[in-house]
């Protein structure tokens, strides 16, 4: 089995550490991952998509059309990736005009945009292709007894209707839960368990008021589940965590600090990875779950 | 249903009224005037939870009355997270989401967008990405990563076929960042 891997640009350049967990992970699955040389920025949602909307799909398929020329599907850790390229190519099957317009400009590069490649989310591709039984037979070692709250990312699940490997019920998510579970932890529900960490634009246009998000989530876990550790689905949502958690201790708006870890850092972990490779760039302290985890 | 079809009558008086809301048609936001401000979209926004003024209801709103200054004079527009909720939960299938990227390329249109924003077209026209760390290499080859990803950071022709696409988009007509032929990094 063979992958693209869509690195993206926050994984690449702010937590290359997730890019590390990612390139042990797949292998060590038996999935060979494609470097797709030359890939670009999604585009992200600040960038062409506010701009131009055949400029925007013009960029996500010049992305696909490397895929395309390589035969493979592409994965991302990243939820504003998964979502910009899923839009993408939503837009260029239901707009004729849309696809053509855009197959005019990538002409002009020499490219063009087929519709044989697909944009998958790593936590997805993993639950479908590989799935929970098979990657618990795998562990080096097991999370059993530790209580994670889990954060699925929200362009790993909305809009439904424009992603492959979709949940049944995006508004009761599983797979990230279930996947966790193989690890043997507990991933309780916790009431704030599907809202947004205030990542993304929300947190370069106003960091106080993308604060009270993650602000909110954090006390909700605490209070309803004391998890050991936050388990992410998206390398947005675990840099907000990780990085506010700081912040907010100082302001006094929180008195307690929770361990952040993207699921494929964790996975790796579990799989034998050096520990240090891939969590190096935690500014939230992962020393103590990490020493938990080695002995499980 | 007839307050329903009230409602679409309003918007559509809305739309003689002012062009604002053809104008976001046109951006993207195709099924604008299916909207009756029925509010299940806000009740999911992350944009009411951490407080903006604006978010997807209260845009579609402002759009349909043509309140085009008080849109371009609020920052809300850019606060949006695309998160899609929106987008699964309307009954009408307006696609808010898709309204608010739409008010966005007005708004640029208008030149009424933030300096991060600004930075962000920059970075994705000069490197390939919009978020870019340029002390992100040595982080990277103490974790036994090539300095640079396999991206168009590594290989100039792709970074040209980047910017050669992003010329012949309206961001070039529009001068907002500068846009020379080849790069050097």
């Amino acid at each position: 089995m063979k992958v693209g891997f869509f690195v993206g640009c926050n994984t690449a350049f702010n937590r290359p550490d997730l890019e590390k967990a990612v390139r042990y992970v797949f292998p060590a699955l038996g999935i060979e991952l494609d470097n797709l040389e030359g890939q670009s920025c999604c585009p992200t949602w600040g960038t062409m998509p506010s701009i131009d909307l055949v400029g925007w799909c013009a960029l996500g398929a010049r992305n696909y059309a490397i895929a395309e020329e390589k035969g493979v599907d592409m994965i991302t850790v990243c939820s504003t990736c998964h979502g910009s390229l899923a839009r993408t190519a939503y837009r260029m099957q239901t707009s004729p005009e849309v696809r053509n317009k855009v197959n005019e400009l990538l002409k002009e590069v020499g490219r063009e945009f087929r519709g044989t490649a697909r944009i998958r989310h790593a936590v997805r591709y993993l639950y479908k292709e590989v799935g929970p039984d098979e990657i618990t037979k795998l562990l080096k070692h097991r999370l059993d007894g530790l209580t994670v709250a889990i954060q699925p990312g929200c362009l790993s699940l909305w809009p439904k209707e424009v992603f492959i490997d979709k949940e049944e019920d995006t508004f009761h998510p599983k797979v990230l839960r279930e996947l966790c579970e193989a690890l043997g932890v507990s991933a309780p529900h916790y009431k704030q368990l599907l809202e947004c960490c205030g990542m993304g634009g929300m947190r370069s246009t106003d960091m106080e008021k993308s604060f009270r998000l993650v602000e909110r989530k954090m006390t909700s876990m605490k209070k309803e589940i004391n998890p050991d550790l936050i388990v992410t689905g998206c390398s947005s949502c675990l840099i907000q965590f990780d990085t506010s958690q700081e912040f907010l201790q100082k302001k006094g708006r929180i008195y307690f600090e929770i361990p952040v870890l993207h699921y494929m850092q964790v996975l790796a972990i579990c799989l034998g990875a050096e520990p240090k490779m891939v969590t190096g760039l935690s500014r939230t302290p992962v020393d103590n779950i990490i020493k938990r985890i080695l002995q499980g | 249903m007839k307050i329903f079809e009230d409602l679409q009558t309003t918007a559509e008086i809305a739309l003689v009224k002012n062009n604002l809301a053809e104008e976001i048609k046109e951006l993207g936001a195709d099924k604008l005037l299916q909207c009756n401000q029925c509010a299940k979209c806000a009740a999911t926004c992350p944009l009411v939870l951490a407080g903006f003024p604006f978010f997807n209801k209260r845009i579609i709103q402002a759009i349909l009355i043509g309140a085009r200054e008080t849109l371009l004079n609020d920052i809300s527009i850019w606060a949006c997270q695309s998160c899609n909720r929106c987008t699964d939960l309307c009954p009408r299938n307006v696609n808010p989401y898709e309204v608010i990227l739409a008010t966005r390329r007005m708004a640029v249109r208008e030149y009424a967008l933030p300096a991060l924003a600004v930075e962000g077209i920059r970075s994705l026209y000069d490197v390939g990405h919009a978020v870019y760390l340029s002390e992100s290499g040595n982080p990277r080859r103490k974790l036994g990563l090539p300095e640079k990803p396999p991206t168009t950071l590594s290989f100039s022709n792709a970074l040209r076929e980047v910017q050669a696409i992003m010329r012949k988009t309206v961001l070039a007509d529009l001068g907002i960042i500068p846009m020379e032929e080849s790069a050097n990094f």
